[in-house]
């Protein structure tokens, strides 16, 4: 069975399939903890990273690194849990920080704005013109960030394998019919895809250490992995120093799990 | 079970897993027929009904009272079919004529346009790339704005649906087994008191019509 990945605004009842998809497969079900792990991980607050991933970019470098190595050390959280497959995840942009990875079943869920108001009056004692605003106010922000990030509308289907509108369908309803598209053929988790999702892990963990490490926090390249050999491609300036390509190779070989480092980057002249 | 509708672009596959459907619930399959028996109903032939149903924008003002005739007869030749409740159509705008009736399932189908554009470049109907691209570009533009102009939405927003499945790494088989799926759901039991709704919906619709000098 696949890794299920759940999108849904705030009180679209996406929480409340996630939770019976957990139940019903037995599988367990993340979404905040990687963001916890993350800040963890990098010794920072939640607050601050969330904050810091949301923050809108400026054309100030330090934050644009802030921001990649928040986004990586998410992605590389999420990694680790997706490796071991059999996972719900219903946190932040699953969508897209696992998009293109085979096994993953990618489901959204919607509801129309009245249900989504009236959940809301009853959890939290709103009136429905606050909680309308509210639920608005939420809807925007995770829309913008995901269209910043990663330059995507999150309300387009096409970024999912499917949308189920809880206008008629219950949330059991809607947890069944996930179930029966997760057991698919198309959903299996194969060796290949078992190989992938662990390739996918290791891509994150070196990503992250590049993020991490002084020497090359500033670049942006795209990590690939392929068993253990690990491809850098992308574009990176080429210093006086001549020293660029051998600390990307050093800090992506210091990672647990890679053996070949093979340099694809394109070297451009900083000061043309 | 539910009537299933099942809207989609061009090429996108929506006819086959409408067939697909109807083997496995055993249903009625009605697609573009739906057209013919409208024709019927109103006395014309099915090119003129479909010619200026589907016309441009630009025609539409002049076409007004015509058109809405001929929609009102494309919906209760739907709403005959759709009235024992048994029913897969993957015909036009369904999850509009069939709006707020209770025991509707309305799906939607999206595929990328690579699939797309490769059924048409195959050897089968042999198009160039690029004339492919414009092909199915062109009748969604067409199919976006005639929706937009009918009813105001827009044809792509998924909550217009019960349920978009999206056929870039789902198989027909499996969107079938899916929409069954959802199909079998309590919510679209045709009960007794549903399917006197859809009995009532065809009547009604029938009155209309005659009223509109048509049926």
């Amino acid at each position: 069975m696949p890794i299920i990945s759940i999108c849904r605004g705030t009180k679209s009842g996406g929480q409340a399939v996630a939770k019976c998809l957990a139940k019903q497969l037995r599988y367990p079900l993340v979404a905040r903890e990687v963001v916890q792990e993350a800040a963890s991980d990098l010794g920072v607050s939640e607050a601050d990273l969330s904050r810091g991933m949301e923050r809108t970019p400026r054309l100030w470098n330090r934050q644009s690194m802030e921001r990649r190595l928040y986004i990586a050390a998410v992605r590389a959280a999420l990694a680790e849990h997706v490796a071991g497959g059999d996972l719900i995840y219903h946190g932040r942009a699953g969508q897209v920080l696992l998009a293109g990875l085979p096994g993953v079943l990618k489901v959204r869920l919607i509801a129309p704005m009245g249900t989504r108001v009236k959940a809301l009056m009853e959890s939290d004692g709103m009136d429905s013109t606050s909680a309308e605003q509210y639920i608005r106010h939420v809807d925007g922000v995770r829309a913008r960030w995901v269209r910043m990030m990663y330059g995507e509308d999150v309300e387009d289907p096409v970024l999912y394998n499917m949308v189920i509108n809880l206008k008629t369908l219950s949330i059991p309803a809607a947890c069944t019919i996930v179930t029966k598209a997760a057991e698919q053929p198309d959903f299996a988790v194969t060796d290949e895809v078992k190989a992938r999702l662990i390739d996918f892990r290791l891509a994150c963990r070196v990503k992250l250490g590049l993020a991490r490490a002084r020497d090359t926090r500033a670049l942006n390249l795209q990590i690939e992995a392929h068993g253990g050999i690990v491809d850098v491609s992308g574009a990176a300036p080429a210093l006086s120093s001549g020293k660029t390509g051998e600390q990307i190779v050093e800090v992506a070989r210091s990672i647990q799990g890679v053996e070949e480092v093979r340099l694809r980057v394109e070297w451009f002249d900083p000061y043309p | 079970m539910p009537i299933i509708t099942i809207s989609r672009g061009t090429l996108s596959g929506g006819q086959r897993t409408a067939e697909c459907l109807a083997g496995a619930l055993g249903y009625p399959c009605v697609g573009r027929e739906i057209l013919q028996e409208a024709a019927r109903k109103v006395g014309v032939p099915v090119e003129d009904l479909s010619g200026k149903l589907e016309a441009r924008p630009s025609l539409f003002a002049r076409l007004t009272q015509e058109r809405k005739r001929y929609l009102l007869a494309v919906q209760t030749a739907l709403a005959e079919h759709g009235a024992t409740g048994r029913l897969v159509y993957h015909g036009l705008a369904g999850q509009f004529l069939l709006r707020d009736l209770p025991g509707v399932l309305t799906a939607r189908l999206i595929a990328p346009l690579e699939m797309r554009v490769r059924t048409l470049t195959s050897s089968h109907h042999r198009m160039t790339r690029k004339a492919a691209e414009e092909f199915v570009h062109n009748v969604d533009e067409e199919r976006r704005r005639w929706v937009k102009l009918m009813y105001g939405a827009d044809v792509e927003d998924p909550s217009l649906y019960d349920l978009t499945v999206n056929l870039e790494s789902i198989s027909l088989e499996t969107a079938c087994v899916i929409i069954a799926e959802a199909a079998a759901q309590p919510q679209y039991e045709v009960t007794d008191d549903v399917k006197k709704r859809l009995e009532d919906f065809a009547t009604a619709c029938r009155e209309q019509l005659l009223q509109a000098g048509g049926g």
